[in-house]
């Protein structure tokens, strides 16, 4: 570990570091652009969910969000270390191309997750809703009670 | 419909046991329990036909729709939060028949199988 940092400051910035950076940027931005189409298309659905409720829609949706930022960025960061000395300009794509998979699976992984629960909150709101599954036999009179 | 009455047959231990069972489900809509051809069930509903209640289960609505039989143990599958699913499966047209032949057959021979240990009280 500080044989890397002792590399670093002495001979400029490494490939490794490059490799680092260029993975990071790649993985934010995925996740920035998954987290807004998300954001973008889920809301639609939520406003449906909770009966026109607008306000709500929004703010369950913000939660969501930032759970899915949450858990992405938190990924990212701990998948960065790559555990060995990146040499070559191939090296280095290699390393991005698992890196960044793996990103990809995590951000797929996580938004079917999200749609899970999308599609759990509208079938819990319709059902709650639903008519009776059989019509009656027939219809009686009830006494008023008290 | 945000309420059931259920007309029961106090006599019989299976739907005792089942009234003890069903008390403790959540619901989604509120159930009432009323022994059938009691003074309480003859008061609340005065035009109803009380001898068709002792027959079969009885579920009657807030608006007095009327229930019997079988579709009366779909309602009351409606009603609770963890089977509503169970009620609109079993009241599929493919499902319906079976349904309707097997809470027959039960509720003809509740007495009997009120007699099988463990199953009532």
């Amino acid at each position: 570990m500080s044989n890397e940092i002792t590399t670093e400051i002495a001979g400029g910035t490494s490939i490794t570091f490059y490799t680092y950076l260029i993975y990071l940027a790649i993985s934010i931005a995925l996740t920035i652009w998954v987290a807004r189409t998300l954001h973008k298309n889920g809301r639609v659905f939520l406003v449906d969910v909770f009966h026109g409720n607008e306000a709500l829609a929004d703010s369950v949706n913000h939660l969501l969000v930032v759970g899915f930022y949450l858990i992405n960025f938190g990924y990212v960061s701990l998948a960065l270390k790559l555990g060995y000395e990146v040499v070559s300009a191939q090296q280095s794509v290699e390393a991005l191309s698992v890196k960044v998979g793996l990103v990809l699976l995590v951000l797929g992984g996580m938004h079917f997750f999200n749609l899970l629960i999308f599609s759990r909150m509208r079938r819990r709101s319709t059902r709650v809703a639903g008519p009776p599954p059989v019509p009656p036999d027939q219809f009686t009179a009830v006494a008023q009670e008290g | 419909m945000n309420a059931l009455t259920v007309l029961y047959d106090p006599t019989c231990g299976l739907c005792r046991r089942a009234h003890e069972w069903l008390a403790q489900q959540p619901k989604l809509v509120e159930m009432q329990f009323v022994p059938c051809k009691s003074d309480e069930a003859r008061k609340r509903y005065p035009e109803l036909n009380h001898d068709l209640t002792q027959m079969d289960l009885t579920v009657i609505g807030d608006a007095g729709a009327v229930y019997f039989g079988p579709k009366a143990w779909l309602m009351v599958l409606w009603a609770l939060s963890r089977y509503r699913d169970w009620a609109y499966r079993l009241a599929t047209p493919e499902l319906l028949p079976t349904t309707k032949r097997v809470v027959s057959a039960i509720s003809q021979n509740r007495y009997q199988i009120s007699r099988v240990p463990g199953l009532a009280r």
